[in-house]
Order: structure tokens, then C-alpha cells, then sequence
């Protein structure tokens, strides 16, 4: 079995990257003087996977939510089902689904090996019938009712709906009512059967832990398979977006807004020195410390809600604008305003380096918890690093590669204001 | 954990370890809930963005980009009949500067300047200044309609508590808000750094003496004589309200709120919390595996102990049209509790499952930090440890016991009356 350790001087940390021989992909970040741990069993499998691969190599469609479906599903088995065996040791256990992945996770500050036996096992044993799918189909309608409500989630997919032809990231993560109802047992098994091989997974732990317990679990409870990749296909995307203005009724008080900018590139995926740049360069642009934050905020245009996120995932990548405003036009105009006068006048480099040291700081934050580490390995290892890149990225990333980013992105002709207005 | 007086009901928690890569520090300050609840949330959020010394946002933005990214936080929270301000930083630990800089402690300085170096001229705020958090505050309150959870959950306890101080919204009515002007707000400041409960609750490597000297040195002028703060625990049998509203929207939502034979905070506070767990807490409880396993009716369906003020809520996401038999059902499931109809198997997952979470709340710095923060009106202060012994000294006639007393009070209903668009 190979072991490697993985190292940063900086913040005196180090974790374990382990080959299983089962297939699977371990890491381990053992915290000596934490009581609890953090594992999560994660699979490359999420949302805008809606199609599969089948054995001549051509793809057939899946219903959308149906990675959603299955995580709900998994829990279940023939006999006590994992959130019964994980009360009777204690812990805390859940699971989620993203736009692209898919984890089974539990906390907990007593029985660690035990909760890791179980969640390998549940994780490992599919167990669907045709009853307990239609049972599942009522929940599932509620919390997609539930989140026809939240004008932030409205807001967001109204936007990528309206930003994306073809990118199955324009789909609600959980389905809609019409595409739950065409899921069956057969669906869930033939999802599983492709996407949760354990070639295509990871488990990373935190914690209260020893790399010697966590292979002796893995020894245990995997059982060797076949190498493979679940394989996503590249989905063609035209550079335009659908429209540029959507908006909806809600019961909202003030309107609240998204203003997005699609991104065109030749790779599917972006590269972490590329995610690290946009978001200095995101910071300088809008960030508090801001001249175009400042203006917003004496305009009386946005409130604490306003900020930036770089969207990003296999085939797609955006900057996204949100908040609540009573004019969200004239914050967007506000924003273009902005762009336009950083292309003439380029970065300020005292607000560089403010920038790069906030974001240093910002990132030695966010190694506390037990949970965001072991998510942040899941994360890492599925993009190809490790947790401490950005560490080192953080450090290369000069003024020239900001302007050079900046003739990539926020491009006002591939631009989107989607609105939740008061109704 | 050590404590210490600063001054009069002022009080100085420091957990020291370095075990954590920041320095997390609250600062709560407690006021009864009254009708000037307004002039008082105003403050933690214009006190977030300046002080005396950094009196542009803008700059003050940039001395905490300096600082490493150093973040501040501003809340209002409401616990028993008590309003708290709450203040929160976050900053690296000082292993971690990259210059050898003193960050936490400049930090922690920084943010009692906002606190008791605010921009004033010594009998108001600029006008400006107010003009312009009026405008935020009054959003915040609007904008809570938007988490219908949220929103129905704040109807439902106006309804039940509208003649006690309970019911009164911890950040007052809109109407409050634009009424105050900058002299009003100034002799709000000055009435909690007067006459509220405080206590500074730090998680860091950091050593507390110097910390304590910069505290006492900010309270050394100020004339204390802290009020009393008291809630009142209403028990005996409740006479039940119905209330509903209607919005257009796809999902209704049901809150119960309960009432307990609570008589303080801590009277049968583990059992009640067994209790109120096994009846809606994790997924071993009768709410989740009744109600949402075995009936579909929900996404979500769980009850919540407010020990502070004696009262249990149960929340629900459901159809308008389920919601008779979701509401007969958690009434059902609530008196198979109280007649002691669980098995010792649910019994036992809800001891290991809540102290199981309680013991894990000591590896995050803001856990550990509510955690004291929380118990601000006490005198003397539990350690997760300790509250865990209680817990694992509840037997099942105790929760039987707590679980007679939960009395059905209020329930609200926001109904979606489906004109929503597509």
C-alpha cells in the first residue's frame, strides 16, 4: 500500500494521501489534540452528471435529480438502515449533493471505527425497491416545493437557467417534480453501478484519528474492484447566453439580484491558480474594502448581502454578483462602470498586496475545523491537488496574470441580471 | 476556562490553547427585551463598519484586510427576555503573521475601539452615519419574511407571547427603527455600556492578562449599575390559539409552539432535553421517523427546546392540505413521549447522540465560544463536560416526567394559497 505525507511548513500541518489496494483513494489528517472526527465517503457524482456512460461508449440520459435520489436511497437497506445504526453509536451522520459530487459523512467524539465501518458499509450496499422509491418521491417533492420558496436559491438558478443552452448546470440540484417521478429502483441501480465505483470515490477523514484505524477499517470493509473512471461528457455551449435579463414574483420585501457573467474556455475545467487569481482580482473589483463597494453602499444600492462568488465546475465557470437591492439595474450598470474603468486604468498594487494578505490570512481560517478540512480534501483530490496548492499559489500569482485574467472574464455581452421581485 | 471580574457584571472567559490556527473572541452585552430594543440593535451593526480612529468604511475595511483578512461580526440575538448584542473576530493566531506581528491582540483592540471608541462628539451620532444604518436595520427587518422558516417560526411567537416580553422582535418593528434619531441612539449606547450584563468570551493562544488590562482599562470610566434581567416562566395549562396568514407560495408552514412545566432555565433542563429530543430531535426521534419516514408528509419536521424561556417549538415544511393530519400526528407522537411509549433503544441513541454533539462543540473556536457566550446571565458557568454528566444522569422516568408537562399553546400556520407563479 503506498503511504505518502503531505506536508506544509508554513502552517505546520500534514495529512496522508493513501493508494488503498481496494481502489480507493484514503486521506487521512490525523489532529492530535481534537476530541472529535470528520469522515466523508464522496463519490464524483453529482447533479450535472445526467448522463451515463454505457459499454459501446455512447451516453443515454438519466432523469435529472436522480444523484440527488440516490443519496436520500442510500441510507436505506434491508434491514436497519444507516441513520438507525448510527444512533446507536452516536454520531451525527448526513450526507450531500452538489453539482458535482455526491458525500456520506458522520461526526462524531466517541466509536470512531465503528461509524467508519458503517458508513463504508452503507455506502457500499445499494438496497432499492420500487415502494420505497415512491415513498421517497414525497419528501423529495418537499424539499423541492421548499425551495421554490427561497428567493436565493430562485435567484441563482433563474440565472444559470438563463445563462445556459445545454450545460446541465442550469438544473435544479434535486430535480423537478415531473423528472423524481420518472426515477425507478432501476435507475438508482444502474447510477450506482456506474458512478460509485470505488476508482471514482474518496474518503477523507479528520480528526481524533490514526492512519492506522482507518486502513484497518478500509481492510475490513472494501472489497477490491475493477478499475474505472466514471467518464463525464463535454457538452457543447455556445458562448451567448439565452437572455439577458430574467426575473420572478416572490414573497420577498426588497428585490433581490444576481448579476452573472458566463465564461468561454477551451478546457473544461479551471486551474486552482486561475480560481486564486479571479478571486483577487474579485476582491479589488467589489470586495468591502472597494471604491465600487463603497459607492453602492453610500447609493443606499445594496445592503450586507452584496457580495461575489467565482462559480466554477467540469464544463462551466461564471462570476456571480448577488444581494438585495431596490434597483438592481443600477447595480449592474454599476458593476459594467466598474469593469470599464479597470480596463483603462488597470489594478492598483497597494491594493494587491492588501488583497493577497487578506486572502493568506482568509485561507489559514479555514484549516480549524475538522469538517471543512476533510471536505476541502474531497474537493482537492477530485481537482487534482492537494489542500496546501493554494498555499503555495497564493504566492506566485502577480499583477500581470490579474490583467491578464481580466481579458478573459466579466464580459458584459455574456451577462445576466436575474431578479426576485416583490409580489 | 478561567474567569474573571472586570467590573461590575462584567465578566472575562478566556479558553487558552494552541490548538487553533485564529483568536476567537465574542462580546455579548445583555439588556432586557423592551420597547427600546431598536435604538439598541442598531449599534452592534454601525459599530461593525468604524470607529473613532478608522472612521471611513473604507478604511476600516482596509485595516482588517492588513490584519490578515481579519473578519468582525455584528448580531442581535434573543435569549429568555434578554436582547444581546453580539460582536464577534476572527483573526490568525500570531504563529501564523507572517512578519512577526502582534495580530490578535491589535485586533482585540481594534475591536473594543468599536465598541467604546465610536465617531462622536460626545452627545450623539453623525447623522449620516445613522441615516444610513436606519435604512440597513430596516431592510434586516423586512427581509426576515424572505426564510418563510424563519418568518413563521418569528409569527407564531408574537402570537404566543404577545403579552409577555418574550414576543417582542429582538430587533424591533420598522416603525421603532425610523423613529430613532442620533441622540436617541448615543443615550442607548451609553444605557448599555452603563447598565447591561457583559461578558468577553475568548478562544485563543493568547494569554488573557493583557486582554483583561485592555478591557478593565475601557470600563475604568464608566459609571456601572448593571439591571436586573429576568424572564417570566408562564406554566399551568394553556389555553390553545389558532393563527394563520396566508402568502402565495408552494409550501405551507406549520410552527407549534408548547409550553413547559419549566420554572426556570435549568429546572429538569437535561431531562427536558432528552425529552424534547426523543420526540423531535435526530433521526431516531418520533417526528423525524414518523412524520417524515413513514408518513412522506416532509421534508423537515423537528422540535426545539428554548430552555431560556421554558418552550418547545416544533417546525414544519408541509401541503396546506396535510395540515390537520401533520398536526395530529405531532400531538400524537408528543403524548406516546409523555406516556413513556419509546423503546429503550430510542432512549439510548438520544443520551449518546446529545452528548456525543455537546463533546464535539469543543473543536471549533465559535462553538466553544457560544457555548460560554450562551450563559451570560448565569452565574456559574457549565462546561460542556459538566452538562454532559447531567445528561447521562436522566432516566427514563425523568423524561416521562418532563414530557407530561409540554403543553400545546399556540399553533401558526403560514398557508400557501397558490397563486404563486411559475
Amino acid at each position: 500500500m503506498n503511504i505518502k505525507e503531505i506536508k506544509n511548513e508554513l502552517i505546520n500541518e500534514r495529512y496522508f494521501d493513501i493508494d488503498h489496494p481496494s481502489g480507493l483513494k484514503i486521506l487521512v489528517m490525523p489532529k492530535e489534540n481534537y476530541s472529535s472526527s470528520y469522515a466523508i465517503f464522496a463519490t464524483k457524482y453529482g447533479s450535472i452528471d445526467t448522463m451515463i456512460q454505457m459499454k459501446d461508449g455512447s451516453f443515454k440520459e438519466i432523469p435529472e435529480g436522480t444523484a440527488h435520489f440516490l443519496e436520500h436511497k442510500l441510507f436505506e437497506s434491508e434491514d436497519l438502515d444507516a441513520f438507525e445504526r448510527f444512533a446507536k453509536t452516536g454520531a451525527s451522520a448526513n450526507a450531500y449533493t452538489s453539482f458535482d459530487r455526491t458525500g456520506y459523512l458522520f461526526s462524531c467524539s466517541a466509536n470512531f471505527k465503528k461509524n467508519l465501518e458503517i458508513l463504508l458499509d452503507f455506502v457500499q450496499n445499494p438496497y432499492f425497491t420500487q415502494a420505497t422509491v415512491e415513498k421517497e418521491q414525497g419528501i423529495i417533492g418537499q424539499e423541492i416545493d421548499m425551495y421554490k420558496d427561497a428567493p436565493d436559491w430562485e435567484v441563482m438558478f433563474n440565472c444559470l437557467r438563463t445563462m445556459y443552452h445545454n450545460l446541465p448546470v442550469r438544473v435544479d440540484i434535486a430535480g423537478t417534480q415531473e423528472s423524481i417521478a420518472k426515477i425507478s429502483a432501476e435507475t438508482l441501480y444502474g447510477c450506482y453501478d456506474n458512478f460509485y465505483n470505488l476508482h471514482n470515490m474518496v474518503l477523507a477523514v479528520a480528526g481524533n484519528v490514526s492512519v492506522d484505524e482507518v486502513i484497518e477499517a478500509a481492510d475490513k470493509m472494501l472489497k477490491p474492484v475493477d478499475g474505472k473512471m466514471a467518464q463525464r461528457k463535454v457538452i457543447e455551449e455556445p458562448k451567448e447566453v439565452i437572455d439577458s435579463y430574467v426575473e420572478e414574483m416572490l414573497s420577498v420585501a426588497t428585490p433581490q439580484f444576481m448579476f452573472g457573467f458566463k465564461e468561454s474556455w477551451d478546457t473544461p475545467e479551471r486551474t486552482a491558480k486561475e480560481e486564486v487569481t479571479m478571486e483577487i482580482l474579485l476582491d479589488m473589483l467589489s470586495g468591502p474594502s472597494s471604491e465600487l463597494y463603497r459607492r453602492l453602499f453610500d447609493e443606499k444600492l445594496i445592503n450586507n448581502s452584496f457580495g461575489f462568488e467565482y462559480f466554477t465546475g467540469f464544463g462551466y465557470s461564471c462570476v456571480l454578483f448577488a444581494g438585495e437591492s431596490a434597483d438592481p439595474r443600477r447595480v449592474a450598470d454599476e458593476i459594467v462602470e466598474e469593469i470599464r474603468s479597470f480596463r483603462k486604468n488597470g489594478f492598483d498594487a497597494a491594493a494587491f498586496e492588501r488583497t493577497k494578505k487578506k486572502l493568506y490570512g482568509r485561507m489559514i481560517m479555514g484549516m480549524n475545523d475538522v469538517d471543512g478540512i476533510a471536505n476541502n480534501m474531497v474537493v482537492s483530490y477530485f481537482a487534482g491537488e492537494d489542500i496546501f496548492t493554494d498555499f503555495e499559489i497564493y504566492k506566485t500569482v502577480t499583477l500581470d496574470d490579474i490583467a491578464e485574467l481580466f481579458e478573459k472574464t466579466l464580459d458584459e455581452r455574456y451577462s445576466v441580471l436575474s431578479v426576485i421581485k416583490p409580489n | 476556562m478561567t474567569t474573571q471580574n472586570i467590573a461590575e457584571a462584567v465578566r472575562f472567559c478566556s479558553v487558552k490553547t494552541d490548538k487553533f490556527k485564529t483568536c476567537r473572541v465574542n462580546v455579548s452585552m445583555a439588556m432586557p427585551l423592551d420597547k427600546a430594543v431598536s435604538s439598541r440593535a442598531i449599534l452592534p451593526f454601525m459599530f461593525q463598519r468604524r470607529c473613532a480612529k478608522y472612521p471611513d468604511f473604507t478604511s476600516f475595511s482596509r485595516v482588517l484586510d492588513e490584519l490578515y483578512g481579519a473578519s468582525v461580526s455584528a448580531g442581535v440575538l434573543k435569549r429568555g427576555e434578554a436582547q444581546i448584542l453580539s460582536f464577534g473576530l476572527t483573526a490568525i493566531d500570531d504563529r501564523f503573521a507572517l512578519d512577526g506581528d502582534k495580530v490578535a491582540l491589535e485586533c482585540m483592540e481594534l475591536l473594543l475601539n468599536m465598541i467604546f471608541e465610536p465617531i462622536t462628539d460626545g452627545e450623539s451620532f453623525p447623522a449620516d452615519i445613522i441615516e444610513q444604518e436606519k435604512r440597513l436595520l430596516t431592510e434586516v427587518i423586512m427581509n426576515e419574511q424572505n426564510d418563510k422558516r424563519r418568518y413563521a417560526m418569528l409569527k407564531c411567537e408574537e402570537a404566543m407571547f404577545a403579552d409577555e416580553a418574550y414576543g417582542i422582535n429582538r430587533f424591533g418593528t420598522v416603525e421603532e427603527v425610523n423613529a430613532l434619531t442620533p441622540e436617541s441612539v448615543y443615550a442607548a449606547w451609553r444605557d448599555v455600556l452603563e447598565r447591561s450584563t457583559v461578558q468577553i468570551t475568548m478562544v485563543s493562544s493568547m494569554s488573557p492578562e493583557p486582554v483583561a488590562q485592555l478591557i478593565e482599562s475601557k470600563f475604568s470610566n464608566i459609571d456601572r449599575h448593571p439591571v436586573e434581567i429576568e424572564t417570566q416562566f408562564i406554566t399551568g395549562l394553556p389555553k390553545p390559539e389558532y393563527v394563520t396568514e396566508s402568502m402565495p407560495l408552494k409550501q405551507g408552514k406549520l410552527v407549534m409552539g408548547f409550553r413547559t412545566g419549566m420554572r426556570n432555565e435549568d429546572d429538569m433542563m437535561p431531562a427536558m432535553r432528552v425529552a424534547v429530543d426523543i420526540f423531535g430531535g435526530g433521526t431516531y426521534s418520533k417526528l423525524f421517523s414518523v412524520v417524515r419516514e413513514k408518513m412522506s408528509l416532509c421534508y423537515y419536521c423537528s422540535a426545539g427546546l428554548f430552555n431560556s424561556k421554558g418552550v418547545v417549538m416544533v417546525q414544519s415544511g408541509i401541503e396546506d392540505a396535510n395540515e390537520e393530519k401533520a398536526k395530529n400526528e405531532i400531538v400524537n407522537q408528543l403524548s406516546l413521549t409523555a406516556n413513556g411509549e419509546f423503546t429503550d433503544t430510542d432512549f439510548a441513541s438520544s443520551i449518546k447522540s446529545l452528548t456525543d454533539t455537546i463533546l464535539s462543540s469543543s473543536d471549533t473556536p465559535e462553538e466553544i465560544c457560544s457555548w460560554y457566550a450562551s450563559q451570560i446571565l448565569r452565574d456559574k458557568m457549565k462546561s460542556p463536560e459538566e452538562f454532559v454528566d447531567e445528561i447521562r444522569k436522566v432516566d427514563r422516568d425523568d423524561v416521562v416526567r418532563a414530557a407530561k408537562t409540554i403543553m400545546l399553546d399556540t399553533v401558526f400556520m403560514l398557508k400557501s394559497n397558490g397563486e404563486a407563479e411559475e
